[in-house]
């Protein structure tokens, strides 16, 4: 049996003890006499707040009964917020208004699992960081300084320091500017980076020691190379010691690109190699970033159904952590820096998908893996659905991406991206970036649904019922993964690959034969033609400056990048940790170069069919 | 008496269909493939991330009727430009090119890339049946002689008129009386699944590396599909090494031939023989069983091959299936592939005590073809290269530039 049917089992498992734990509760006082004390204990720490037109309200609404069998229901079933199995949320207080800590993976580390007061203690090592925004903007355009305009366009908006940056097809595929035949791609669809130069145009400007910074890269199989760049960039602007500091996310999801995005360069096992090279790396060197983001964003959207999509990236997640731990890493040192990001669109599943995969996540890791509990919670970042938003009369997309943003604030992801209206045609453009962050500020700041009391759907009857049928859906895949051999042995066989193009396939079909209506597209269709909304496109002009610069770079280091490389060489060779080495080379090599080299030692992946 | 010969269909059209470089967005064309097909057309893919010249490489020694693009994250204007201007320079602007990339590509775009040679794209919404009829309609051709064309443009030509049954009268027009180089023809049959193509595309890279002149043909057989007649013909997005000028890699579709091969195999097998061209052939069937034999090497007849490489994995099912197995016996080289399989350490006793039966010398040849440089297949390369009396002598390790982007 492959960890994924003892994962599986272990579900079921918990699932029996609560049951059991719940009749226990109905027949033996002693025990309900315990329950009843402490939810009248945890009843009582909740403080009470009120709305602006004077209704008071409780901070945290907890289910309305005092009855033994229901409260254990509810707490070991659903989990107080912060507490085992997480469904709820994981952690006390998100979103609330003013002068409450809220969802902040590093700092309430240390401190929500000891929480007792309504008001979480801050973090010592953070005493500035009260509140974390769960917005992130992801931006990626032209060249590294427009980025970083557009950057300080967003940020104007934005209390804390957040930068979440898109690459383009070059850069996700390892290539240099200078490639035969890249040149149009270069800047389209997010920014250039070739040398560790453009890094630094990239964050000119921003303090990323800030305690309140936080900067993410959607990068994949070159990711060890732009983190590379990214702290060399930030130890010539910031000094050495600067490297513990920052903080930030990374994607290097290598499985979801074999399974559904398609940016690989090296082989699976060279691949996942260099990834847990660089996991190893940062857990004690950064011990503030996410050296892995496991997506089901990208598994979604190339046609995965929403139970798919759950399924597929905690069984990734728990690969990931298996694989560490048969290279000797400590599951409690490595487990708190996996973190998970998920597609949000319109299908009712994804009412508590996020809620889902918190609980199995948690329970697998606590009774598989033997993690504490900083290692069992799941920290999501959520991101509205790109491929539910349609060309056709684009105004709509910002009802779209409405909507799914309500229901990523109901699972409570502890940071989100929504999507702007004008992206079927082109690379977000200002105006719908900047309607895309309001779109985030209305659901949280102007409208009281989420800022008065925390959990106010938590519980519902609806709600349970799809989680439990969810819950169920994900178990299945699981179990027919294990049959398979386990993730990568299913992999191998194509399995997720067919199931996500089979499901893709099935979504165009509905939507062809009507089935799924979509405004617009299949029904209530006005026949308005296309918008000309302004593109945002990189200029040939820009294009030949980025190849200029690398030139200009690879010929001010053409003496040292040789040896460089053949370091780099030597230690991938040599079965070495290739980031630690990284590092150095990213200092006189251009992203080009490092790929190249590599792929001469490990060799090229081999697309599946 | 009733016609014995019912009226010949038209070949099915072949359309070549990929994603541009630095683009992994293969869901809108993984649904249009299965639609294509679906539709009775033959479907070269050749996968994502495809450079301008991978494109236009295949599109020539596939001799499709049309390509068509799929761009889902920008930089299509200069892309598709660039396909359509390649294959112009290089003789082959009769093949046209159409794509579409949902929202992304604006009307304003059409406008520009119709100016530029594209010759349609479809927008978000389209119906697809009203686009496969489209296709249909709008890019049948026959295929005729067509004396302009040059190099593996010809090539295809005359294996496209021999796969529509038009006979090899057009052989002359690839005969090189230059050129005269031996070429060794290989056949590679075995079951399906068991990595015929992923094989096949190691010994590849082998080649090029050995010998840093010479030029490689590959012959991939696919089955068509019962009822519509098309065919999705997908070996060339594994085939890494396949991707340079000098392989040429053809897809056949069986158009029903239940040998193993399509009907024009022995035909184009001579085309490729007589251009001069190449120093060694791969013919690779379609997935075969217990009693077939492809390549002709049983009976009295002229066998199509110089040789037969038989490849197995090691779920074959037991000792009494390996002793149905015919091509066994008369195979040249036994490779059993996938050794990283828990199954391979019986596998290869159990083999090879079957292959001893034979009293031929027959040896087995473990391979992990999925694993990069494998010694198995260096090893069984050699084999090969022996036999063949490949002239393998005047390569090295850097003969082959490891190209980054596929």
């Amino acid at each position: 049996m492959s960890a994924l049917g003892k994962i599986a089992d272990s579900v079921d498992a918990y699932n029996k003890f609560v049951a059991a734990e719940v009749a226990r509760a109905r027949t033996e006082e002693k025990f309900a006499a315990e329950l009843r004390a402490k939810w009248a204990k945890l009843h009582a720490s909740i403080e009470m707040t009120s709305s602006p037109t004077g209704t008071p309200l409780p901070r945290l609404a907890l289910p309305s009964t005092d009855e033994p069998g229901a409260i254990a229901e509810y707490l070991l079933g659903q989990g107080f917020p912060g507490q085992f199995p997480y469904a709820t949320a994981a952690y006390r207080e998100m979103y609330l208004d003013r002068e409450v800590e809220r969802a902040d993976p590093s700092a309430l580390a240390s401190s929500a699992a000891a929480a007792k007061s309504p008001r979480a203690e801050v973090s010592p090592r953070h005493p500035a960081k009260v509140n974390e925004e769960p917005m992130r903007l992801f931006a990626g355009l032209g060249l590294a300084e427009d980025t970083n305009a557009r950057f300080k366009y967003l940020q104007r908006h934005q209390k804390s320091l957040r930068l979440s940056t898109a690459f383009d097809g070059p850069t996700l595929y390892g290539l240099d500017s200078d490639h035969e035949g890249v040149l149009g791609k270069v800047g389209e669809g997010g920014v250039a980076i070739d040398t560790v130069e453009d890094m630094t145009r990239l964050f000119a400007g921003f303090d990323l020691t800030r305690t309140d910074a936080s900067v993410s890269m959607t990068m994949n199989a070159p990711a060890p190379v732009i983190l590379a760049m990214f702290i060399a960039a930030a130890k010539h602007r910031f000094g050495p010691g600067c490297v513990p500091n920052l903080r930030g996310t990374i994607q290097a999801d290598m499985l979801k690109e074999v399974q559904a995005q398609n940016e690989v360069i090296f082989p699976v096992d060279a691949s996942l190699r260099f990834l847990c090279d660089m996991i190893e790396w940062c857990v004690p060197n950064m011990p503030k970033w996410y050296p892995v983001s496991i997506s089901g964003y990208h598994i979604a959207e190339a046609g995965a159904t929403p139970v798919q999509q759950a399924a597929f990236t905690l069984s990734n997640g728990f690969t990931y952590a298996g694989l560490l731990k048969a290279r000797g890493a400590d599951v409690n040192a490595f487990g708190p820096r996996l973190s998970f990001f998920l597609d949000c669109g319109l299908d009712v599943e994804y009412l508590v998908l996020g809620r889902v995969c918190r609980r199995l996540w948690a329970i697998g890791m606590r009774d598989v893996f033997g993690a504490d509990a900083k290692a069992q919670i799941l920290k999501l970042h959520t991101q509205t659905s790109g491929r539910s938003l349609i060309a056709a009369e684009f105004q709509n997309n910002l009802t779209r991406t409405g909507l799914e943003l309500m229901m990523a604030y109901m699972n409570y992801t502890n940071s989100c991206h929504s999507n702007s209206a004008d992206e079927p045609f082109t690379t977000p453009t200002e105006k719908y970036a900047l309607l895309a962050s309001h779109g985030q500020s209305i659901i949280l700041e102007e409208s009281g649904v989420f800022k008065h009391t925390m959990n106010l759907f938590g519980g519902a009857p609806g709600l349970l019922a799809l989680e439990r049928q969810v819950e169920k859906g994900i178990l299945d895949v699981f179990r027919e993964m294990d049959t398979l051999g386990g993730v990568i042995a299913a992999m191998e066989q194509r399995y997720q690959r067919s199931k996500i193009q089979e499901a893709g396939h099935n979504y165009e079909k509905q939507i062809y034969a009507g089935q799924r209506p979509i405004i617009g597209l299949n029904k209530y269709v006005s026949h308005e033609p296309l918008p000309s909304v302004p593109l945002a496109r990189t200029s040939p002009t820009k294009q030949r400056l980025q190849v200029s610069r690398l030139k200009a770079f690879k010929q001010k280091h053409t003496k040292k990048s040789p040896d460089a490389l053949q370091k780099l060489e030597n230690v991938a060779r040599s079965g070495g940790n290739v980031f630690g080495e990284l590092v150095n080379t990213v200092e006189v090599c251009s992203l080009g170069q490092i790929t190249a080299c590599l792929t001469n030692v490990v060799g090229k992946f081999r697309p599946m069919v | 008496m009733a016609a014995a010969h019912p009226p010949r269909p038209a070949a099915p059209l072949r359309i070549l269909t990929a994603v541009p470089v630095c683009d992994g967005h293969d869901s809108a064309v993984t649904t249009i493939n299965i639609e294509l097909a679906r539709h009775g057309l033959e479907v070269i893919y050749l996968g994502y991330h495809q450079s301008a010249a991978a494109i236009v490489r295949a599109a020539i020694q596939e001799d499709v009727n049309v390509v068509g693009l799929s761009s889902y994250n920008g930089g299509h204007i200069v892309f598709f430009k660039e396909v359509a201007d390649q294959l112009k320079k290089s003789g082959n602007g009769d093949i046209p090119v159409f794509g579409g990339g949902g929202g992304t590509i604006t009307k304003a775009d059409e406008r520009v890339m119709k100016r530029q040679g594209t010759d349609r794209i479809y927008f978000a919404g389209t119906p697809l049946d009203a686009m496969m009829a489209e296709i249909k309609k709008d890019y049948a051709r026959a295929a005729k002689p067509n004396a302009k064309f040059k190099g593996d443009r010809a090539l295809a030509r005359a294996i496209t008129i021999a796969e529509s049954g038009l006979g090899t009268r057009h052989l002359s027009l690839v005969t090189s009386p230059q050129k005269s180089r031996r070429c060794f023809v290989v056949g590679v049959a075995g079951p399906g699944g068991a990595g015929k193509s992923t094989l096949i595309d190691e010994l590849t890279s082998r080649f090029l590396r050995s010998n840093p002149t010479g030029r490689i043909a590959l012959l991939a057989n696919d089955p068509s599909h019962p009822d519509s007649g098309g065919a999705i013909l997908g070996d060339r997005v594994s085939a890494i090494y396949a991707q340079d000028d000098r392989v040429f890699f053809r897809s056949l579709a069986t158009r029903g031939n239940l040998t193993g091969l399509s009907a024009a195999a022995p035909a184009a097998i001579d085309i490729l023989k007589q251009s001069g061209e190449f120093d060694l052939i791969f013919v690779e069937s379609v997935g075969v069983g217990q009693e077939s034999d492809p390549f002709r090497i049983f009976g009295k007849g002229r066998k199509l091959v110089d040789a037969t490489l038989f490849v197995l994995a090691p779920y074959y099912g037991g000792l009494i299936q390996l002793q149905k197995i015919a091509l066994l016996n008369g195979a040249d080289l036994v490779a059993l592939n996938k050794c990283d399989h828990p199954m391979a350490h019986t596998a290869k006793a159990e083999i090879q005590a079957r292959l001893d039966q034979n009293h031929r010398e027959q040896k087995l040849h473990p391979t992990t073809a999925a694993k990069h440089f494998d010694p198995g297949v260096d090893a069984l390369f050699t084999a090969i290269a022996k036999l063949g009396r490949l002239d393998v002598s005047r390569g090295g390790e850097k003969a082959c530039s490891m190209e980054v982007s596929s």
